[in-house]
């Protein structure tokens, strides 16, 4: 297995197309954070794992696509979304967290939180002078206490936005987006 | 399951839910290999496919031929 290989899995024909994958299996797949699920062998039998290590912003890897299937067009909007882990990781690694994990382990979730946010860095650059166009939405505060498996957590946040959807202060930052994404 | 399954919102939400509901609740009793069943979570996405998928197909492609005005995604 091989992290620093992303496979992209694709609705749409391409020259790399992951050929008969299902659309369960690549859910399946993405799913596949170690520790939590095993990995999955689709098509080839290359075991394929969650890109939270390894690739864990692909705005990169969504440009080339973008380049490849619609090579005569500009960028209309690029929407990244984060899930506010780069916040948590950066955290001083002390006590508790130093104890039951291996150093070798927190060094790797340093690398990720900084390899996201310079991917990050590199898109404000790379649309500095083009407004409207780049987004990047993460969550900076309330999720450091929701750990991935607080399932119940998680259904209580999920459906107290399902209510307040219309009221939630992200809903003006979507707007701007959607339009720009529609106007471009 | 908004670009490919073409959920509505509050569906996609219901079913996310619901998945984490399933999948989260009956971890391993010996964890090895990840702390919870692979199986549990295939079976969940099968049927998330299934009620979605207008063939009612479980083992639906994702790659969807022909129209190239749909969703990529």
């Amino acid at each position: 297995m091989n992290a620093n290989i992303p496979v992209l899995f694709r609705s749409y024909q391409s020259h790399e197309t992951h050929s008969g994958c299902k659309i369960w299996e690549a859910a399946r797949a993405t799913s596949a954070a170690p520790s939590f699920f095993k990995s999955i062998e689709i098509g080839n039998k290359q075991p394929v794992i969650d890109g939270g290590l390894g690739c864990n912003n692909p705005s990169k890897l969504l440009l080339k696509e973008a380049h490849v299937v619609f090579p005569t067009q500009p960028i209309g909007c690029l929407v990244s979304i984060g899930t506010g882990q780069a916040e948590v990781i950066s955290i001083k690694p002390s006590g508790f967290f130093q104890q039951i994990l291996p150093t070798d382990v927190i060094d790797a979730l340093k690398a990720i939180s900084t390899d996201c946010e310079a991917t990050h860095e590199d898109m404000l650059l790379l649309f500095a002078n083009s407004s409207n166009i780049y987004f990047r939405i993460n969550v900076e505060q309330g999720m450091q206490d929701i750990r991935l498996t607080a399932w119940e957590k998680m259904v209580n946040v999920e459906a107290r936005g399902h209510r307040d959807r219309k009221k939630r202060p992200g809903v003006d930052f979507f707007a701007k987006a959607i339009s720009a994404g529609l106007t471009n | 399951m908004l670009g490919r399954l073409r959920m509505d919102i509050d569906t996609a939400i219901d079913a996310y839910n619901n998945l984490v509901q399933q999948v989260f609740s009956d971890p391993k009793q010996w964890p090895s290999d990840g702390r919870f069943k692979a199986t549990k979570l295939k079976e969940v996405f099968q049927s998330v496919v299934r009620n979605a998928s207008p063939t009612g197909d479980a083992e639906e492609p994702l790659l969807e031929v022909g129209n190239a005005s749909i969703c990529r995604t």
